[in-house]
Order: C-alpha cells, then sequence, then structure tokens
C-alpha cells in the first residue's frame, strides 16, 4: 500500500477537499478544488499530479476527478481525526466552534493514529464515568467562563460539595474495616469477621465470639492492655492485638 | 439384694459451679488422683443412694471437647473409654448460651445425659425463665434444676440419675445436630468410608468420627485412619473451605451455637432486662481505672499481712508440741547416757520435720486467703489487671495466680500453672517460680535478718529480699521467654466468671488440697532428708581417744567436721568462699539443699546449740560474732535464688514431664544465685572495708 509514504499536509488538505467535494457533488474538478481551498488553480494541478502519482486519485486534464480506493480510505481517515479533535475541543474543552475547527485542520496532519484513539477513549470516558460525567463537564465549562477569582469561590463550594459526599463514602469503608480494639467503651458491636489462624479463631468462636454475634465493649483494664467484653451474656476478657484481628461493625 | 454401682461422669464449663455440686454429691468421701499418663488431676467421690454405690468422677473443667488442651481431651477420652451410666452436664443457667456449647458435643458422643441448670435461682433474678422439657427434647435429655451453693435439687438430681438408668433415654438419641445442607453432604461423602474401619467406628461412631475428622481434631486425625478416609477428609475440608472461605472447624462451631440460638428461643424467656446487676457494680469499683491497682496491691497486702500475723500464735502452740514430744521421747532414756536411735528421732526426725510442720499455720491462711481470692472470682480480675504487665515479660495474666500461691509454698503454685494454655509460658512460669520466696524460706530471713540488722531495718530487708525474688523472676522469664521458651504468648481468652460468695466447704477443702500437699512433704520428702541429713552429720564417728579433754563444745566441734557434712562443707569450702560463707555455712546449704527450712536447724547443729529455731538469740548472737552484715545478706541472697528444694525439683519434673526440666532450674537457679551472691558480696567488700 501507498501509505509508507507519508503525505504532506497541504496534500491532506486537498485529498480530503477531493472527498468532501466527490460526496457532495459526485465528481470534481480542478477549479472547484482550487475554490474550496482558496489556492491558485496553478497550484492545484500540481498537488493533483501529487497525488495520483501516489495512487490516491484517478486524473487526467480536463477530466473529472475521482478517489482511488485507496484515496477514500486515506480521506476518511483524516476526516475521522479532523471531526475527533473538533469534537473532542468543542464537546469537552467547550471551544466555539471556529476555532475548534480551524484547530482541527490544523492537529489532524500531526497526531498520530493511537493519540487520536486515546483522545476517544477519554472523550468516552468523560461522558460515561459515573464520577465525572456531564455535570462534571458543566461545572468544568462554568469554570472556563468565569474569571479566576470567582471561579475559585466557586471550586470551593463544589469542592465542599463532593467532600462532604466523600466523607460519607469513606465512613462506610472505615466501617467495614473497623476492628473490636476500636470500639469504644460501652458500645455494641456486630463481629463481622475473625482473621487469626483457624485454631485462634476456633477458639474465639467457642467462646461465643462468632460472626454475628453482638458485643459489648466494657472496659479496658486500668493498664490500658486487655479490655472486657460482654458476648453471650458472660464477661471475657481479650488482649488488644487479638480483639485487632476482629472486623466488627457498629450495631 | 447386692448394691449396683453406677459410674456418673460430671461434666461442665469451669466456673459453672460444677465443683460445689460434686462437693455436696459427695461429701468428704473424694478421693484425688491424676488420670494416667497426664497432669490433670482425677477427683472421684461416692454416695450410696436408694441401693445403687453411685461413683461420681468431677471431670476437668473444660468449655468444649476438642483436643484444644489436655483437659478437653482427658474429659473426652473418659466418656468415650469408661462408658459412665450417666453424664451430667453442669450448666450455669446464667450463662445458659456459652455453657450449652459442651452440651451440643456431648450429645453427639451419645451418652445418657442429663443437664443440671446449676445457680437458677441467680438466672431466674435476672429474669430467665427455662421450659426444662423442651430443652430435653432438643438435646435428648433429661433436664433439671439445681442450686449446688444452697444444695437445692441435688436429691432430685440422684433421683434423675436413677431414673436415667432405669428407665433409660428420656427420648431415643437419634436426632442430632444437623450442620446444613454443605456439611452433611461432606460428611455423608466421608461417613461410608469411616465404616470401614470398623473397630474405630464401633467406638466412636462413624458420624462422630467423620465430623471429627473434618473438623480436624488432631488426637483423631492420629488414630491410624486409611489413606483414603483421610484423602477423603482432605478433599471436603478444601471443598468446604473454597465454599465458606472458612475451615469446616469454625463452621461447625458456628452452626453448633446457631443450634444453641435456636434452643434459646425456643424455650428461654426473659422477662425483665437487667442491665447491670450487682457484679457489674463490684467491678465498676475493682476494675476501675484509677482505683483497680491499688485496691489490687491493697488486698495482696493484706492477704500477707494476714498469714503471718493470725498464724504468729499457732506457730507457738506447734513448737511448744513438738519440743513436749521430744523431751517425752528423750524421757525414754537415762539421763546422760548416748544413743544414736534417741539422736535420730529427737534430732533428726522431730527437728527435721518439726521445723517444716511448725509453718503449716502460715501455709493454710495463706491458702484460704488464695481460696477466698479465687471461689470469689477475684483471681480472675487480678490476672485482668497484672495481664498487660505479665505480657511484657512473655507471660499471661494468669501466670500471676500461681506466683502469688508461690509466696506460700512452690509446689502448689507449679501445680497451679495449669490453668495456663499455652506450653512455653506455662514452662516459664514454672522455671522462675521458686525465686517467689515461698513460706519455708521465711525462718531463713527470721534468723538471719535480727542478728545483723537494727531492728529499724527489719521490715525493710524483708521487703527487699522479696522483692529481689519477684525483680528476678521477672527478668529471668523475660530472658527465658525470649531464647529457650520462644513464642506467642497463646490466646488470652478469660472469662471472668460473676462475683460470687464462696462457700464455707468449698474453701476448706480448696484451702485443705493444697495444704496437704504441704504436710504430705512434710511427711515424705523432709522426713527422708532429715534423717539422711542426720546421719550425713552424725557418720562418720570420731573414735573417743580423740575426744578425750576436749570441752564439749569443742568435742562437737571435731565430731562434725569430721563427719561427711563437715567433709562436704569443707570441700566446698574453696568455692563458696567467694561469697563470703565458710564451711559452716556450706554443711547448712547441703541440707538447705533437700528443704530450705532445714538450713536454721543445720546451722543450729554445726554451731552445737543443740535444739535451734529462727527465735535462737543464742544462735543469732553466734552468727553476728562470726559474720559480717553483708555476709548475712549474702546468706539470704544465695538461699533465695539458689537451688529449690528437692519436693520442687521432684513436682518440677511431674508437671514438665521431663527431668532435663526439672534439672535445668535446678542447676540454672544455683549458677545464678552463685553468680550474683558473689557479685555481691566482692562489690560490698570494696564499700564496707
Amino acid at each position: 500500500m501507498g501509505q509508507t509514504e507519508k503525505l504532506s499536509a497541504s496534500l491532506e488538505d486537498y485529498l480530503e477537499a477531493i472527498f468532501e467535494i466527490v460526496s457532495e457533488k459526485g465528481g470534481v474538478r480542478a477549479k472547484d478544488i482550487a475554490a474550496k481551498l482558496s489556492v491558485k488553480a496553478g497550484s492545484v494541478t500540481g498537488a493533483l499530479q501529487a497525488l495520483a502519482e501516489r495512487n490516491y486519485i484517478n486524473y487526467a486534464p480536463y477530466e473529472v476527478i475521482t478517489l482511488t480506493d485507496q484515496g477514500t480510505a486515506a480521506a476518511r481517515q483524516i476526516i475521522r481525526k479532523h471531526e475527533v479533535l473538533k469534537d473532542f475541543f468543542v464537546d469537552i474543552l467547550g471551544a466555539s466552534p471556529d476555532i475548534a475547527e480551524d484547530g482541527a485542520c490544523k492537529a489532524e496532519h500531526v497526531i498520530p493514529d493511537e493519540l487520536i484513539d486515546r483522545l476517544v477513549t477519554f472523550a468516552e470516558f468523560v461522558q460515561a464515568c459515573p464520577r465525572c460525567g456531564d455535570d462534571w463537564l458543566q461545572h468544568y465549562r462554568q469554570h472556563c467562563y468565569q474569571d479566576t477569582a470567582k471561579a475559585f469561590n466557586d471550586c470551593q463550594a463544589c469542592i465542599d460539595n463532593k467532600s462532604s459526599s466523600l466523607k460519607g463514602n469513606q465512613e462506610m469503608i472505615q466501617q467495614a474495616e473497623m476492628c473490636l480494639a476500636d470500639v469504644p467503651v460501652g458500645e455494641k458491636c456486630v463481629v463481622k469477621k475473625i482473621n487469626r489462624k483457624a485454631s485462634a479463631t476456633k477458639r474465639l468462636v467457642e467462646m461465643g465470639v462468632s460472626r454475628g454475634s453482638i458485643i459489648e465493649v466494657e472496659r479496658v483494664a486500668p493498664l490500658g492492655d486487655p479490655i472486657e467484653v460482654k458476648v453471650k451474656g458472660y464477661h471475657l476478657s481479650i488482649r488488644k492485638d487479638e480483639a485487632a484481628c476482629i472486623e466488627v461493625q457498629p450495631s | 439384694m447386692s448394691r449396683k454401682t453406677l459410674t456418673v461422669a460430671l461434666a461442665g464449663n469451669p466456673n459453672s459451679g460444677k465443683t460445689t455440686i460434686f462437693n455436696a454429691l459427695t461429701g468428704a468421701r473424694q478421693h484425688v488422683g491424676n488420670y494416667p499418663g497426664v497432669t490433670v488431676e482425677r477427683k472421684e467421690g461416692t454416695r450410696t443412694y436408694k441401693g445403687y454405690d453411685i461413683r461420681f468422677v468431677d471431670l476437668p473443667g473444660t468449655y468444649s471437647l476438642t483436643a484444644h488442651s489436655i483437659e478437653e481431651v482427658v474429659a473426652r477420652d473418659f466418656i468415650i473409654d469408661e462408658h459412665p451410666d450417666v453424664v451430667v452436664d453442669i450448666v450455669d443457667a446464667s450463662n445458659f448460651e456459652r455453657n450449652l456449647y459442651l452440651a451440643t458435643q456431648l450429645v453427639e458422643l451419645k451418652v445418657p445425659l442429663i443437664l443440671a441448670l446449676n445457680m437458677v435461682d441467680l438466672a431466674e433474678k435476672q429474669g430467665f425463665k427455662f421450659d426444662q422439657e423442651k430443652i430435653g427434647r432438643f438435646f435428648n435429655a433429661r433436664v433439671i434444676s439445681t442450686v449446688g451453693s444452697k444444695g437445692v435439687g441435688i436429691n432430685n438430681l440422684l433421683d434423675t440419675i436413677i431414673e436415667q438408668v432405669e428407665k433409660g433415654d428420656a427420648a431415643p438419641k437419634d436426632a442430632a445436630i444437623h450442620y446444613g445442607d454443605d456439611i452433611e453432604k461432606e460428611l455423608e461423602k466421608v461417613m461410608p468410608l469411616v465404616c470401614q474401619e470398623h473397630t474405630l467406628a464401633k467406638k466412636y461412631g462413624a458420624r462422630w468420627l467423620s465430623l471429627k475428622l473434618l473438623e480436624q481434631d488432631k488426637e483423631i486425625l492420629d488414630k491410624g485412619h486409611s489413606p483414603e478416609v483421610l484423602e477423603a477428609a482432605v478433599a471436603s475440608i478444601e471443598h468446604l473451605e473454597k465454599l465458606y472461605g472458612d475451615t469446616p472447624e469454625i463452621l461447625v462451631a458456628e452452626k453448633r451455637y446457631g443450634y444453641i440460638s435456636g434452643v434459646y428461643e425456643q424455650a428461654v424467656i426473659r422477662t425483665v432486662e437487667t442491665r447491670h446487676n450487682m457484679s457489674d457494680w463490684v467491678d465498676k469499683l475493682l476494675l476501675n481505672r484509677v482505683l483497680g491497682l491499688p485496691i489490687f496491691f491493697g488486698l495482696m497486702y493484706l492477704v500477707f499481712k494476714l498469714t503471718f500475723w493470725a498464724g504468729d500464735p499457732f506457730m507457738g502452740y506447734i513448737e511448744a508440741g513438738f519440743e513436749w514430744l521430744g523431751g517425752f521421747i528423750s524421757g525414754f532414756w537415762p539421763e546422760g547416757t548416748d544413743s544414736a536411735l534417741h539422736s535420730l528421732l529427737v534430732d533428726g526426725i522431730i527437728g527435721g520435720v518439726g521445723g517444716v510442720v511448725v509453718f503449716l499455720p502460715n501455709i493454710i491462711l495463706l491458702f484460704l486467703a488464695i481460696a477466698i481470692l479465687e471461689d470469689s472470682g477475684y483471681m480472675a480480675r487480678a490476672a485482668f489487671l497484672m495481664d498487660r504487665v505479665m505480657k511484657k515479660i512473655g507471660l499471661d495474666g494468669r501466670s500471676f495466680i500461681p506466683m502469688v500461691i508461690g509466696f506460700g509454698c512452690s509446689i502448689p503454685a507449679i501445680m497451679g500453672t495449669r490453668i495456663l494454655e499455652d506450653r512455653k509460658s506455662r514452662f516459664a512460669t514454672i522455671m522462675v517460680l521458686p525465686l517467689m520466696s515461698c513460706g519455708a524460706r521465711l525462718p531463713i530471713y527470721a534468723l538471719i535478718i535480727p542478728a545483723f540488722f537494727a531492728s529499724h531495718l527489719h521490715g525493710l530487708m524483708m521487703w527487699l529480699i522479696y522483692v529481689i525474688g519477684i525483680l528476678l523472676a521477672i527478668i529471668l522469664a523475660f530472658i527465658l521467654r525470649k531464647t529457650l521458651l520462644k513464642g506467642d504468648t497463646g490466646l488470652f481468652l478469660m472469662e471472668l466468671p460473676p462475683y460470687r460468695m464462696p462457700t464455707l466447704r468449698g474453701l476448706m477443702i480448696h484451702m485443705w488440697e493444697r495444704s496437704w500437699l504441704y504436710l504430705k512433704k512434710a511427711g515424705t520428702v523432709i522426713l527422708f532428708i532429715s534423717i539422711v541429713l542426720w546421719a550425713l552429720t552424725s557418720y562418720p564417728k570420731v573414735s573417743e581417744t580423740e575426744l578425750v579433754g576436749l570441752s564439749e563444745y569443742e568435742a562437737q566441734q571435731t565430731e562434725l567436721r569430721h563427719s561427711v557434712a563437715g567433709r562436704i562443707g569443707a570441700g566446698m569450702e574453696p568455692a563458696i568462699k567467694l561469697m563470703g560463707f565458710d564451711y559452716r555455712i556450706g554443711t547448712a546449704l547441703v541440707g538447705a539443699l533437700a528443704a530450705k527450712e532445714v538450713f536454721v536447724s543445720q546451722l543450729g547443729i554445726v554451731y552445737s546449740m543443740g535444739e535451734t529455731d529462727e527465735e535462737s538469740t543464742t544462735l543469732r548472737q553466734k552468727l553476728a560474732e562470726n559474720y559480717t552484715p553483708l555476709q548475712g545478706f549474702c546468706i539470704m541472697l544465695f538461699c533465695l535464688i539458689s537451688a529449690p528444694c528437692v519436693a520442687t525439683l521432684a513436682v518440677c519434673r511431674r508437671e514438665t514431664n521431663s527431668w532435663k526440666w526439672a534439672l535445668f532450674q535446678f542447676g540454672g537457679l544455683t549458677m545464678v544465685a552463685y553468680i550474683i551472691t558473689v557479685v555481691v558480696y566482692q562489690i560490698g567488700r570494696l564499700f564496707i572495708t
């Protein structure tokens, strides 16, 4: 395939223009191209010859120009890049369509295919992921339209808002990892899991400290180590390092 | 009609009041022994009732019947091997759920079972009501209620035992706990294979064996199963572990509690909810963050104060008694005659044994105080308070209890270490226990301290010597746990039972059992040693001609130097000189090896004081003339640390089941004593002179 030979930026522009005119009118003449790209007819001829040499177009003087299969594929690829970039600039970055169009036209020639794929994935992710999503983009856009100081204030409000909901999450996470040693005196909790080797776990279970049993922390010894708990209606003393292996949740 | 004999086993959790029931059933007709091969106490008692001779066996108190501890294995083996006619499970009714855990396992052994809901009065006060018939149906057992401390329900229990024997089970023994489809399915896979192991299956029952295999019970795994059975068990265990993320032994234990919760829902009604009972209020004070420790130390002080203060007059009586006995026996020989038998009886036996028995009042009182602390439930609190400290030195809060007992006598203290589950912490405790200055060392201090120190220093010196012992015990335990006995301290899961008023009968039995050990030592080991020592100090005799012309004092000196003990003492002199000891102290130390208290009487013999004890002023004068206070202190120090007495050595060997450990203790402590005393003496000399 002729793709081994990379097209220059202007040749790509030509190819793109030809593709667009073809899809509009069915056939292309040199002056249509000159009009679309705002160049002189003479320079169009040279470009068309270059493209014909690379087997992208069927070209003979005074005849209608058509794209070869290879030319169609290459043009589609360029247009896809263009569209992706433009959409990204508009939808994600919130740029105006004109600037986006212009930027896309320039970037499409130099950006590698892999980065385009990445941009697509990122755009999809931003739009689909529940943690960013549309409202997140909305906030971003508001941020762009405001002056810096004000934007920062809004950000603070937003951060506060987010962090409070995050705290809720964190509490949930902490609850999941709370252990008996952390339970304050006088509080009750329910055993979730015992993270000890089997023989020690069995001993605990036999003494009534098993999944689902309710444990009330009665007191801590004066020197700070063993704690006294109430389980199944009786009092049991247990060391803190053992209690740290017992996962619980408050009841 | 010939009387039929029955064997009834009493099972139950620790603190369930099992011993109280046992005492109420059998009274004084008790016999304490050991289970063969292990050091677990086996208590038996008999009772004749309605034409039956009933033999009650008090199984060790356990929470479960797994292979977790020797006690559990012993209890289980007794039930399986000796087929008791009835097993009575004593259940603390106020602690219903945990106590029934044991019952679920007894049911599985398919024994004729009676559940005695003990302390039911307390439970009712807390608002529990029990539907005994329903409970019985769940456990295939007859259920009765008792109040052991008041003797309520004892006759009913006896009647029920007879009824069980005569009429058989109240319900057919087919029902068993259902462990859920997944476990049951695995049991069904293992069971047919187990059934092929005929002898084992016949002895234990196929279902029980299969269950124990899934529980990975160490004892049962070692019973010589076929490879197929073991393979099937391993496969089942792995399958269940994958399914639940826990091993079957834990799942099974959880299911048992699940079953009990079911019983509780169905058969127990809670009428009033009491948040805090008396016991909780007492704990609020005794385990208070600020007051807890001061109260604890205050109680300890009180125990010792009481022991020595109240014991004093009785000691006087016993002393007088032995003196009278010595005089009485001497009366059979005409004055002035010399007889070997006379000397043996009066100087050897009465002097030696008497010297030990004199301390019996102290020992009895100390053990009484300890029994009160134990039976009331305070000892568990002491362990709770002290665990942090004990853990630091690699021991367990529960090690503290034997250590307190050690101040009385090392022998019951070493036996008391049985409450420690972890072997290594138990051994470390045993090794350092003799450093708890026992009652037998007291006469040595009582002799030495007034001889060398001004009266206002007496208390301080006594305190110092006890504290040195305690500190050394801490240091040595720490070193042992870091070296020879390295390892975790194990679980410190200890029940804090509700406070209870100790019963007089319980206290007396407790106290007597331990005091008896002490007395037995006096009657056996010390009697024997006294005779040997007497012989060592009396023979070989010097020929009469050599003594001609010497004063009585000089003659005795010559005789002693000539004797075996004198020669050993003299032989040791170069070594013990570094500690500031001469041959006379060396000779006395030979005696002290046998029993610490012998040191005093030996020293008396060495100084030819005839009848001497620690009150002897003349002996004290002699000592003060011959030695410096530093030497006196070194004597106490060496006696405190050095080799424990022969009786302790014997008990240590029995409890550790190893001569190696016993001799290690004996040699190790002696070496430590030697080194420390040499250092103290040599350094002390620099400062004092």
